[in-house]
């Protein structure tokens, strides 16, 4: 647990010393530092036994252990990260799509929008991953349903994202492509969809991080391999410093996609509309 | 190159029937918006002649800007006549540029693929690339072409908004204040280039303005239209002769009286004739 959110603290940190510099670096390396001879003082202080709370060391040794193998090895990380990134990264783009197509069709019939909109809703306020169990029966424990449960949570942030990107045109640029005698199809891919970038991006964001998630969950449920097998497996045998290095590796695969995801938004997005 | 059409001085002022039928026919035309709650023209009645340069003028919210939505194509309207050559509006036409306020740019094109936009939809495929350069070249842009609109100054935005209207060569550029956003310095030097541009094309341009020295400077006639709902107060003839600029416009005899008149008619202070 705390080691999640030590990762999002240093993502975090990190976005900030982009404008802060070097000495806010300094700063949250210092802060770590800290919080880790705080985390091995009061276990050892506490005599906290390693299957509640393992020493940063112990982790360490963990995520070692896991980390200087030969990637085709059994017990490494490599292998599990593979297969746990595969299927999230498929379920994210098949329900991103399915999530633009949606929205899109939503932005731009109105007819479409009263059919879905309510069901759109009820769904979004079901918890989406009390759907897994279901889906594991249907789908069976191999890639499919690991799959389908990221594609059900990844499609949601672009369904609600690329709906509002799409309807928050200026109506002064709808003005002049009609003005242009301009297709619905070429003011949707030449105004409607621009301009819906920024939305998009962080409708992307979220999905990115709902599809690890869904893949992360239906490997709890069962699966051959995967991350969430290897903190599985680790909780069964109470290496609960396993499990602190498997959370710690998703952490970084986690602000790792985050920042793909920004950086292509920085390239894609670059006529500076966001500098107002 | 084409000298100031000089049928504007022989255009009579009441819709009298000339000679040639007026490019632009506007017959007691009637706008409501909320379902006829907010009556927003009323009983418009406004020729104009091809290669005329035509000012509205009018206090806010009297319906200026609907008229000029009208005559795009972009709105429609409840009752008389709107035509364009003698053939009824039913929506946008393309022998009509429009210029937005603020020059309306999309900020992921560069100013040359703003110019471009209008070739490149609307079934107007490819079309000729030498008009976007020489466009480009006339109002000074040719070195700003590969830049983003947020780079640009107000002014050079709206030349490219001028620029991309102009591109399909439309016989008509209907213009919404556009220079509003604009300093007053920036300002004059856009109404100069703007007539230099309309005297090199001859195009018929109805221009929409809050400025009272913009619409005399620019206009062969200035139409005064009353607060809402709008209807046409007067027209007023500017016979100072072209090119005019902006030190000599104030010091001609006319001037004077007209800016006045102009200013009597929109604040309501009586007609002195």
């Amino acid at each position: 647990m705390s080691s999640a959110t030590t990762a999002a603290n240093t993502g975090r940190s990190r976005k900030r010393t982009d404008k802060a510099g070097a000495s806010g670096t300094a700063i949250s390396a210092a802060g770590l530092v800290v919080l880790l001879a705080a985390w091995s003082a009061s276990v050892q202080m506490f005599h906290l036994p390693p299957y509640i709370m393992p020493t940063p060391q112990a982790v360490w040794h963990a995520l070692w252990s896991g980390l200087a193998v030969n990637p085709a090895s059994r017990v490494g990380y490599y292998l599990p990260l593979w297969s746990t990134m595969k299927n999230s990264m498929l379920g994210m783009v098949i329900g991103s799509v399915g999530g633009l197509a949606l929205g899109s069709a939503m932005a731009e019939s109105r007819l479409v929008e009263k059919l879905v909109m309510p069901y759109a809703f009820a769904l979004q306020c079901l918890p989406k991953v009390a759907i897994a169990p279901l889906v594991v029966i249907w789908a069976g424990f191999g890639d499919g349903s690991k799959i389908t449960i990221s594609a059900m949570l990844a499609f949601f942030p672009m369904l609600v994202n690329s709906f509002a990107g799409l309807r928050a045109v200026e109506p002064e640029r709808l003005d002049l492509m009609r003005s242009l005698s301009a297709t619905p199809l070429e003011t949707y891919r030449i105004v409607k969809l621009p301009n819906a970038a920024p939305y998009l991006f962080a409708g992307l964001d979220m999905a990115m991080v709902y599809a690890l998630l869904g893949t992360i969950v239906a490997e709890f449920l069962g699966a051959q391999q995967g991350m969430g097998v290897v903190i599985t497996q680790a909780q069964a045998v109470s290496d609960v410093a396993g499990v602190f290095a498997a959370l710690i590796i998703l952490g970084v695969v986690g602000i790792l996609m985050h920042a793909v995801v920004r950086e292509a938004e920085r390239k894609i997005v670059h006529w500076g509309e966001r500098k107002k | 190159m084409n000298p100031n059409p000089p049928m504007v001085d022989a255009m009579p002022l009441s819709p009298e029937p000339a000679a040639a039928p007026p490019l632009i026919h506007i017959g007691n035309l009637d706008k409501s918006f909320a379902g006829g709650a907010v009556q927003a023209l009323s009983g418009i009645d406004l020729d104009i002649a091809e290669g005329e340069f035509v000012s509205v003028v009018g206090p806010s919210g009297c319906g200026k800007s609907t008229l000029l939505r009208i005559l795009a194509g972009l709105d429609g309207y409840d009752g008389g006549t709107a035509a364009l050559g003698g053939v009824p509006i039913t929506g946008p036409s393309r022998e009509v540029g429009v210029v937005f306020q603020a020059a309306n740019l999309l900020p992921w094109f560069t100013v040359r693929e703003n110019v471009a936009l209008p070739l490149r939809v609307g079934g107007h495929k490819g079309g000729n690339s030498e008009n976007i350069e020489a466009l480009l070249e006339i109002s000074g842009l040719t070195d700003f072409a590969a830049r983003y609109p947020y780079e640009l100054s107000g002014g050079m935005q709206q030349r490219v908004g001028i620029c991309r209207a102009l591109v399909r060569n439309p016989r008509i550029l209907l213009m919404d204040e556009p220079f509003g956003a604009l300093d007053a310095l920036t300002r004059e030097r856009m109404n100069l280039e703007l007539q230099r541009i309309w005297q090199q094309s001859g195009k018929t341009v109805m221009l929409i303005t809050h400025s009272i020295s913009e619409a005399i400077f620019l206009g062969d006639r200035v139409v005064v239209l009353s607060p809402r709902p709008g209807r046409v107060l007067r027209e007023l003839k500017v016979d100072i002769p072209r090119p005019r600029n902006n030190d000599t416009i104030i010091s001609h005899p006319s001037y004077p009286a007209l800016a006045r008149e102009i200013r009597h008619l929109l604040t309501g202070q009586g007609e002195d004739a």
